[in-house]
């Protein structure tokens, strides 16, 4: 016992207490939950069952039913065009942003930093300035097109089925532009400048420099971005109950505002899992790839 | 041209980059200010003509926000605390060895990093149900929003402890501390902006969470802001001055301590997520 004591207080033990608490919470309250998830999409939950473990198997059922409904596969595809158009803007935005704040001129990493503003604001408000920017008849964003000769009629973001989704991308787009811009001029500013100084000597022209030597010292730092634009926006929910809240008919809907609406607007717990337990497979994937391509920094 | 004229230049051209990304929080200060018609005018104005300054008082009073902010106000001191408790320990194991478990712990760690909330509320639910946990909204949302956030921290923080000198710590133990003192003598004060910086990021996350709010409290009294803005948006909403003036008090107080830190939360920041 005293031995032990000493051990907490001067020794290896002192490490192991330090780790074992967080690490103990962190299972039971993120772990457990994420195994209970996988034992519920297998089970029968309905709002008798909610309080009982020993609820009915059902084996695959729940998987089967999923998608033999008809809004999946839609829902599928509407999350694969959210991620694919958000981080497409959030990239190529913040690309050009970054390239453009690498120039050094004073003012430039604080005006820089100030476009993290977007990124620290809670997504309820943004989701809420977005929502009223595009509204129909009086949003400033119709206005602003229509007063640019972009388009002629005014255009209903948030109730017609063709733009919902948009909407919501163009916030989310928003939304993670300046993360992304930040973490990419770090990784231009670990580029060593010599490299451009002897390109300059050999006679390559701007655009030779950055395909020859930004964007291949920029490998991992991209995958790694990458990796977390995928994380972060199919973490995306606050946006969808903000603006659009999955519709008109699904139109905007994904598996992260569908799961929950499962679970808590049809107290359908079952397939808020099973599509939970789909999702959490993916985000895994690309947790995978994330901490492979940042793996030697994570380390130090 | 010459250095000055080219920096002038681009100093401008990034001004106006800037104000057309802050339009949009430009346009909630602005709407907030105009009244009902001026709202709606076509085409709109983008300087109001009588600012409408009652409408702050309005929205505070009919709202409830003293209630809605201090609800959000103790779950993300909640969160905060806990998280730094429970964090900053596992941060400083993780930084001072290097072996097989401490790359397996990482691992774990980030992997419940990337955890969607909207998708992992359906079983914290319907566990914090079946334990009870749901009579006390407040907390279970504390100890959700802690499970969510920690491994962020603990990333953050561990890049802090990377760059504390482990010298120091071996001469203060040659000196005859205690690892417990040699911790909080020597390590913890060397690190504490790197804390604090983390901790205020982590602060500001909880205190805009949605999610796990909204399914878990129930009742109107126990919510915090973020509930209060969701309910005051209805589907067919026509009160977009309050709304925004709403959204104005709720996220005014963020924005401040983010121009004040903005450096220190940069480089925090830049310095866990990817070096």
């Amino acid at each position: 016992m005293k031995r032990l004591l000493s051990s907490v207080r001067d020794g290896r033990g002192f490490d192991i207490v330090l780790v074992a608490f967080p690490l103990g919470f962190l299972f039971l309250m993120a772990g457990l939950p994420l195994l209970y998830n996988v034992l519920m999409s297998f089970q029968e939950v309905d709002m008798f069952s909610l309080g009982t473990f020993l609820r009915p198997f059902v084996g695959f059922k729940n998987y089967t039913d999923l998608f033999a409904q008809p809004e999946t596969w839609p829902i599928l595809g509407n999350t694969a065009i959210f991620v694919i158009g958000s981080i497409a803007g959030q990239f190529l935005i913040g690309f050009g942003l970054a390239l453009f704040f690498w120039v050094n001129f004073p003012g430039a990493s604080w005006l820089r930093g100030l476009f993290l503003v977007s990124w620290v604001m809670p997504g309820l408000v943004v989701g809420a300035i977005w929502n009223w920017i595009l509204s129909g008849d009086f949003g400033v964003l119709n206005f602003i097109l229509k007063e640019s000769g972009i388009i002629s009629g005014n255009i209903f973001w948030r109730s017609d089925p063709n733009y919902s989704l948009y909407a919501v991308i163009m916030a989310n787009v928003w939304l993670g532009t300046a993360f992304n811009m930040i973490l990419l001029s770090v990784g231009l500013a670990s580029i060593p400048g010599d490299l451009y100084e002897a390109a300059e000597l050999d006679g390559a022209n701007a655009w030779q420099r950055f395909w020859t030597i930004t964007l291949p010292m920029m490998r991992s730092t991209i995958g790694a971005i990458i990796a977390l634009g995928l994380i972060f926006t199919l973490q995306q929910f606050d946006l969808f109950a903000a603006i659009t809240s999955g519709g008109p008919n699904n139109s905007s809907n994904v598996t992260q505002y569908w799961a929950w609406d499962l679970s808590f607007r049809q107290y359908d717990f079952a397939k808020g899992a099973t599509i939970s337990v789909i999702m959490i497979v993916f985000v895994m994937f690309a947790a995978i790839v994330y901490v492979r391509s940042t793996r030697h920094e994570v380390r130090g | 041209m010459s250095e000055t004229n080219r920096n002038r230049l681009m100093l401008v051209i990034a001004i106006i980059m800037a104000a057309i990304y802050l339009f949009p929080l430009y346009w909630m200060y602005i709407t907030a200010l105009k009244s009902g018609s001026e709202m709606f005018a076509t085409p709109p104005s983008f300087w109001p003509s009588e600012p409408q300054w009652a409408t702050y008082g309005f929205v505070w009073e009919s709202r409830n926000m003293a209630r809605y902010l201090w609800n959000s106000l103790i779950i993300a001191s909640g969160a905060v605390v806990l998280i730094t408790v429970l964090g900053v320990g596992c941060a400083y194991v993780l930084a001072r060895y290097r072996n097989v478990w401490v790359d397996i712990g990482l691992f774990l760690i980030l992997m419940l990093q990337v955890l969607p909330a909207s998708l992992m509320i359906t079983p914290i639910f319907v566990g914090f149900s079946q334990l009870g946990m749901l009579n006390y909204p407040r907390l279970a949302v504390i100890i959700a929003i802690a499970a969510k956030s920690m491994p962020f921290f603990v990333v953050l923080v561990r890049a802090t402890f990377m760059a504390v000198p482990q010298e120091l710590e071996e001469a203060a133990l040659v000196d005859g501390n205690s690892r417990i003192g040699a911790f909080f003598n020597i390590v913890l004060p060397l690190a504490r902006n790197g804390i604090l910086v983390s901790a205020i990021l982590i602060f500001m996350q909880a205190f805009g969470e949605f999610v796990y709010s909204k399914s878990i409290i129930q009742a109107v009294e126990l919510q915090p802001a973020s509930v209060g803005l969701n309910s005051f948006m209805g589907p067919n909403t026509n009160e977009w001055n309050n709304i925004m003036a709403y959204a104005t008090i709720y996220v005014t107080p963020i924005l401040a301590i983010f121009v004040l830190l903005q450096r220190r939360i940069v480089s925090g920041l830049t310095s866990g997520a990817i070096k």
